[in-house]
C-alpha cells in the first residue's frame, strides 16, 4: 500500500524523515518496499510516499491508521486515534435480520458471508469533482479520482482500512438492499463494464430487481453514481475472508475492496466509517443524513481475551524482558492489560487483530515492540548425538566424485517435460516412460508433465551445447523421475542417474590418431564400470538390450545382482536427429537407488601378490553372433582355468573373412596364472592351459589357436 | 710439497669417481696427468726443495701417478662395461604444446553450495533428510497451519496434479513427516528441489533449491534459532558475515522472521544489489507453531522449536557472481566448466 507521509502524520505525532520511519516500520514487520517522491500535478511540493508490503495476516495495516498505531507501538510517539461518530451512528437502528427504516430497508439472507451490514442514506447531494487536497491524496495512493462521492469512499478506504460502497439511491428498486447468495444463471454488468456470470458461490448486493453488487469485489453498473445522482446510500458491510476471495479468484479480479476484505477487516468499523465519509461527503457534495444508519447485524463482535504468562515469554523468546515492559508493550498496540496476579496476564485484543488468538501469537507481539535485533543470540545446547551423513548420502557424494573424475560435468535440469520429449526419445505410445502425471496448470506447453526419465533433458543440453558450437559435451546428472504407482495419490521418486558424452574427451587433440581422440560405446560403458567399481559393487553383468532411443547393435543392459539397473549405448540415428545431434552421442540412465542398495564402501585390503604371475595367450574363432559373446568365452576360459588363474583379459578382437573365415570371429586374451604361496611350474601352468583350451573345445566349439 | 701431493691425489681420485661418462674422464686425465696437468706442474717445484729430501719426494711422486693411472683404468673400465645411454639433447619437445589428458567433470555451483551448508550444518549437529517433491495437500498446507481459502497460499503460487497433489512449493512440508517419524529432539535440515508458478527471467524460475532446517526440543528459544543462524552466517562467509532478523509472516511459525544476511558484494555498505540496504534477504525463519507441533502428536507446552528455509539459488550467484538464474538450469558446458 502507499502511504503519504503528511497523511500518516495527521494520525501520529513523529518527526522522523521518512527513511528513517520506513527503517523502523521495516523492522518491525511492515516492510517498506520504498520510499517515493510524489508530485501532484498542480506541481505541489513533492511528497515522501511509504510503499509497504503488508503480509497476508495483517489486514489491520492496510489503512493509513494502522499504520499509525504499528508506528506508534513500535516508535512509543503519540497516536492521535481518530473518533469519528455522528449522530446518525450513535444511534443506529439495529436488527439482526431486516431493518425498515423510512425509504430504505436492508435485509441479511446470508448471515455466513455477510454478519453485518450497515447502511446510511444522504440526499441532496451534488456530483462534482472532489476538492484538490483530496485529489491529491487519493493520487499520491495510487487511485484514480473519480467524482467526490466515490473519492470519499475511495478516501476512508485508505484512511480507516474500511472499504465503503456509494449506490445512486434513486437507482435502487423499492430502496431495497438484499445480501445473498448467487441463483443459478445470474448475470451482473459490473462497474468495469464487465458482464459477469454468477454461480452460487458468489455473495451478491441485490434488490428486489436482481444483482446490484458482488459483495466486496466490486459494485454494479446499474446503480453506479453518476453526475445527475442525488441521494447516495453508502454501505459498510463485513464479509467473510474466504467468500469474497473465492469469488475474486474465480473471476480473477482482484480491487482495493475484496485484497482487504480477504485478509480482513475490523467488524466493528462499519459505523465509525460511515460517519466518517459521511461527514465528507456533506463537506464536498454537500447534502444531508437521511434518518439514522441501519446496522443489521447477526452477531456481536467482541473482543477476545487472551491469558498470557510472562515467564512462558522469556522461556520461548530466550529473553529476559520484565513483565511490566510486556504490559506496555501490548498497551502500545492497543490491547487492554490486567495483571491478575506475577504469572499471569489477561490481554484483551481488539477486534481489529483476529491473528492474535492464542498466547504464542501475544508474544510475538511482545518480541516485534521488543525488537528481534534485542532478542540475544545463543546456541542451542543439548547436543544428542553428533550428526553424519547416511551410508546412502555418502554414497551418492562417492558416486558424485567418481562422475566427475570420468570426466563428466555435473548438470541439473528441470522436473518437468513436454510428452513430445518422449516421442523424440522414440518411446513408442504405451511405453512404461510415457505413463507421466500431468500438471493440472502448468504454465507452459514445455513443461507439462513431471519427467519418467533424464535422458531427454541431457539430450535437450547436447542439443543447446551444438547449437552454442560446443562439440565436447560430457555431462550427468542425479536426480529424481516420477513414477505414477497403483494405489497411491503420491508417485514414487526413484533417483536415476544419467551420463551423456560426445566428441573428444581430452583437454587437447593435437597429433592424435583420429580413432583415439573421440568417445565411443567403450568409452561411456567404462565410465559406468568405474562407477560401480568406485561404489564397490559386486555380481555386475552385461547383455545385449533393445531400447527404443539407442543404437539396435551398441546397446547393453546392466544388470546388478540379476537386477536390471539400466541402459548404456550409442543414440540412435533417428534420436540423433530428433534433437540435431551430427555426432554420436552416447548415453546411460541407471536406477540410482539400485545401485547405491548395492554399493559397498568399507574397501577391504587383499594382500599383495609376493610372486610374478605365469602369462600365457590364447586366441579363439567362434561365430560372430550374440550367442559366443566375449563374456561368454571368458567364463569359459575361467571356469577351466581353476583357482590359479588370477585374470584373463581380451587384447585382440577382429573378424576377417579371407583370414579366418566369414561369420566368424577371433577373440584373443591374455591369461594371469599365480598360486598364492609358490612360483607355478611351467607343467603345472600348461597343464592348465590344457584344461582350457579343451574345454572352449568342447563347449563352444571353438577353434583355439594355441600361442606359446 | 708432499702434502700439497697428497691433496692433489685426493682431489684426482674424486674426480676420477664422478666422472659420468669418457668425454668427462678425459678431461680430468687431461686436467691431472696430461703433460700440462696438475701433477706434472707440482713436479717442476721438486727442483726447488733440499737434495736430501728430493728422492723421497720422487718416490712419492711415482707413487701417486702410478695410482691415479690405476683408478684412472680402473674407471675407464666401468664406464666402458655400462650399456650406451643415446644422447638425449636432440630429442626435444616444444614444452609450450598443451597437454593432452583426460578434462575432469565439474561441480554444479548450486550443489556445491547445496553441500557446503549441509556441511556446516552437520557440524551444529543437523542431520540431513529428504522428502517428496510431489506432495498432498495435508503436508503441504493443513500440518503447516495454512487457514483454509486464505491469502497466505496465493504466495505460494503452486503447480498442482490435482485437488489433492501438488509440488510442493518449500521444503518446509518435509518438517510434518519428519516429526511424524521421530521423537524429539529432531535436529533436521532438508535440502530438496522445490516449485512455484513463476514466470522465468534472471531472477526467478519456476524450479528452485531451498534447504530447510528443524530443531524441537526442550526449551529450545528464539534466541537460539537467531545463534544457529548467525553461527551458519559466519561459518558461511567469514566473520563480518551477519544475519539479520526481522519480523514475518508464515502461517507455520510464530514468531516468525525474515532471515537477512549482509550482502556480501559491499560487505553491508550498500550497493545495487541489496537495493542499499546492505542486506540480502535470503528465507524465512521461525519458532514452530504450536499447532504444527500438537498436529504431529508433541505436547507443545513441553517441546518448543525453530525452523528456517534458505534460498540456494542466490547464495550461488552471489558467491560466483553469477547474473542468470537460467544458466542452472541450462546444461551450457561453457557455463559448468568454470567451477
Ligand atoms: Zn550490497
Amino acid at each position: 500500500m502507499r502511504i503519504p507521509c503528511d497523511w500518516l502524520k495527521e494520525y501520529i505525532e513523529i518527526d522522523l524523515p521518512a527513511e528513517e520511519i520506513g527503517r523502523v516500520l521495516t523492522m518491525g514487520g511492515l516492510e517498506v518496499e520504498q520510499v517515493v517522491e510524489h508530485r501532484d500535478e498542480a506541481g505541489g511540493a513533492a511528497e515522501p510516499v511509504l510503499v509497504t508490503s503488508v503480509t497476508s495476516n495483517r489486514g489491520d495495516l492496510l489503512s493509513v491508521v494502522g499504520t499509525a498505531r504499528h508506528l506508534s507501538a513500535l516508535t512509543g510517539r503519540c497516536l492521535r486515534a481518530p473518533s469519528y461518530s455522528s449522530p446518525a451512528t450513535e444511534s443506529p437502528v439495529t436488527a439482526d435480520r431486516r431493518v425498515e427504516l423510512g425509504p430504505v430497508t436492508v435485509e441479511i439472507i446470508d448471515a455466513e458471508g455477510c454478519p453485518r451490514y450497515c447502511a446510511l442514506l444522504i440526499e441532496g447531494i451534488q456530483v462534482g469533482p472532489s476538492p484538490q487536497w483530496m485529489q491529491a491524496r487519493l493520487e499520491a495512493a495510487g487511485l484514480r479520482a473519480i467524482n467526490n462521492v466515490v473519492d470519499c469512499t475511495n478516501y476512508v478506504m485508505l484512511e480507516l482500512g474500511q472499504p465503503l460502497h456509494a449506490f445512486d439511491f434513486h437507482l435502487l428498486a423499492d430502496g431495497h438492499v438484499i445480501v445473498r447468495k448467487a441463483r443459478a444463471g445470474e448475470t451482473l454488468t459490473t462497474l468495469d463494464g464487465i458482464d459477469r456470470r454468477l454461480t452460487p458461490d458468489d455473495l451478491l448486493i441485490c434488490d428486489p430487481g436482481g444483482p446490484i453488487a458482488l459483495a466486496g469485489v466490486m459494485g454494479g453498473a446499474s446503480t453506479e453514481i453518476h453526475a445527475g445522482s442525488t441521494a447516495v446510500l453508502l454501505e459498510a458491510a463485513h464479509f467473510h475472508p474466504a467468500t469474497v476471495r473465492k469469488t475474486s479468484l474465480r473471476l480473477g479480479l482482484s480491487t482495493e475492496a475484496s485484497y482487504r476484505f480477504e485478509r480482513h477487516v475490523d467488524p466493528n468499523l462499519p459505523l465509525v466509517a460511515l460517519a466518517r465519509v459521511a461527514e465528507l461527503i456533506i463537506q464536498t457534495a454537500g447534502g444531508q443524513i437521511k434518518g439514522q444508519a441501519i446496522d443489521v447485524k447477526t452477531r456481536a463482535f467482541s473482543p477476545r481475551t487472551v491469558t498470557l504468562r510472562p515467564a512462558r515469554c522469556n522461556a520461548l523468546l530466550g529473553t529476559d524482558i520484565a513483565p511490566r515492559q510486556m504490559s506496555d508493550y501490548l498497551k502500545r498496540l492497543g490491547f487492554e492489560v490486567r495483571r491478575a496476579n506475577e504469572d499471569l496476564v489477561q490481554v484483551t485484543v481488539p477486534t481489529a487483530r483476529p491473528d492474535v488468538q492464542r498466547e504464542v501469537d501475544l508474544i510475538e507481539e511482545i518480541a516485534v515492540i521488543h525488537g528481534y535485533d534485542n532478542i540475544p543470540l545463543t546456541i542451542p545446547g543439548k547436543l544428542a548425538a553428533s550428526a553424519v551423513l547416511t551410508v546412502e548420502q555418502r554414497t551418492e557424494r562417492r558416486a558424485r566424485h567418481i562422475l566427475r573424475a570420468c570426466g563428466l560435468n555435473e548438470t541439473i535440469s528441470f522436473s518437468m517435460i513436454s510428452p513430445r520429449d518422449l516421442q523424440k526419445l522414440g518411446l513408442p505410445p504405451g511405453h512404461p516412460q510415457t505413463n507421466c502425471l500431468s500438471l493440472a496448470n502448468p504454465m507452459s506447453e514445455e513443461y507439462t508433465v513431471m519427467r519418467t526419465t533424464l535422458l531427454p533433458s541431457l539430450l535437450a543440453a547436447a542439443q543447446h551445447n551444438i547449437n552454442q558450437r560446443v562439440t565436447e559435451i560430457a555431462l550427468y546428472e542425479i536426480n529424481r523421475v516420477y513414477l505414477p504407482q497403483e494405489g497411491s495419490e503420491l508417485p514414487s521418486e526413484p533417483k536415476r542417474v544419467a551420463g551423456l558424452v560426445t566428441g573428444s574427451p581430452f583437454t587437447a587433440r593435437w597429433n592424435m590418431p583420429r580413432s583415439a581422440e573421440l568417445v565411443d560405446f567403450f568409452w561411456i560403458k567404462g565410465i559406468v564400470e568405474q562407477l560401480c567399481e568406485g561404489l564397490g559393487i559386486q555380481e555386475l553383468a552385461w547383455a545385449r538390450a533393445n531400447h527404443p532411443a539407442f543404437h539396435p547393435g551398441r546397446c547393453a543392459r546392466l544388470l546388478v545382482s540379476g537386477r536390471d539397473a539400466g541402459v548404456v549405448g550409442e543414440m540412435s540415428p533417428e534420436v540423433q536427429q530428433n534433437f540435431d545431434l551430427p555426432e554420436k552421442v552416447y548415453a546411460f540412465e541407471l536406477d540410482f537407488d539400485l545401485l547405491i542398495e548395492k554399493a559397498n564402501l568399507t574397501n577391504v585390503y587383499k594382500p599383495l601378490p609376493r610372486l610374478p604371475a605365469a602369462l600365457r595367450d590364447v586366441a579363439v574363432i567362434v561365430p560372430d553372433t550374440d550367442e559366443f559373446s566375449a563374456a561368454r568365452v571368458m567364463e569359459t576360459i575361467k571356469a577351466a582355468g581353476g583357482e590359479y588363474l588370477a585374470a584373463v583379459e581380451p587384447f585382440d578382437v577382429f573378424t576377417d573373412p579371407k583370414r579366418i573365415g566369414p561369420g566368424r570371429r577371433s577373440l584373443a586374451f591374455s591369461l594371469q596364472f599365480r598360486a598364492p604361496d609358490r612360483a607355478l611350474t611351467s607343467e603345472e601352468v600348461e597343464a592348465m592351459m590344457e584344461a582350457i583350451y579343451a574345454r572352449l573345445e568342447k563347449e563352444l566349439g571353438a577353434e583355439v589357436r594355441k600361442t606359446q | 710439497m708432499l702434502e700439497q701431493l697428497q691433496q692433489l691425489a685426493d682431489e684426482a681420485l674424486a674426480a676420477i669417481a664422478q666422472a659420468e661418462d669418457e668425454k668427462q674422464l678425459e678431461q680430468v686425465r687431461v686436467k691431472y696427468l696430461g703433460r700440462k696437468g696438475l701433477l706434472r706442474q707440482l713436479q717442476q717445484g721438486i727442483k726447488d726443495i733440499p737434495a736430501e729430501q728430493r728422492p723421497a719426494v720422487g718416490k712419492k711422486f711415482n707413487e701417486v701417478s702410478a695410482q691415479l693411472k690405476e683408478a684412472f683404468a680402473g674407471r675407464q673400465e666401468e664406464l666402458a662395461a655400462r650399456p650406451a645411454v643415446e644422447d638425449a639433447s636432440a630429442d626435444r619437445v616444444d614444452v609450450t604444446l598443451p597437454g593432452r589428458t583426460l578434462r575432469i567433470g565439474k561441480q554444479h555451483p548450486l550443489l556445491a553450495t547445496l553441500e557446503r551448508m549441509t556441511e556446516i550444518f552437520i557440524g551444529l549437529g543437523f542431520s540431513v533428510v529428504e522428502g517428496p517433491e510431489v506432495e498432498n495437500y495435508y503436508y503441504s498446507f493443513e500440518a503447516l497451519n495454512y487457514p483454509p481459502d486464505h491469502p497466505a497460499m496465493d504466495e505460494q503460487m503452486t503447480f498442482y496434479i490435482s485437488n489433492n497433489v501438488l509440488l510442493r512449493s518449500q521444503t518446509s512440508t518435509v518438517q510434518v513427516r519428519a516429526m511424524e517419524r521421530m521423537q524429539p529432539p529432531v535436529r533436521i535440515i532438508v535440502p530438496g528441489r522445490c516449485f512455484r508458478r513463476d514466470n522465468v527471467d534472471a531472477t526467478h524460475c519456476h524450479t528452485f533449491y531451498q534447504l530447510e532446517g528443524l530443531l524441537v526440543d526442550e526449551g529450545v528459544t528464539f534466541a537460539d534459532l537467531k545463534g544457529t543462524l548467525e553461527a551458519f552466517a559466519t561459518a558461511m562467509y567469514g566473520e563480518q558475515c551477519h544475519m539479520r532478523f526481522r519480523p514475518d509472516f508464515f502461517p507455520f511459525t510464530e514468531p516468525s522472521a525474515e532471515i537477512a544476511l549482509t550482502c556480501i558484494l559491499c560487505g553491508g555498505k550498500g550497493c545495487r544489489v541489496c537495493s542499499h540496504t546492505g542486506w540480502l534477504e535470503v528465507g524465512g525463519s521461525g519458532m514452530v507453531d504450536p499447532n504444527v507441533l500438537e498436529g504431529v502428536g508433541y505436547d507443545s507446552e513441553r517441546y518448543t522449536g525453530f525452523a528456517f528455509g534458505m534460498g540456494i539459488e542466490r547464495l550461488a550467484m552471489l558467491m560466483h557472481g553469477i547474473d542468470d538464474i537460467r544458466l542452472f538450469y541450462s546444461g551450457d558446458m561453457r557455463f559448468l566448466e568454470q567451477f
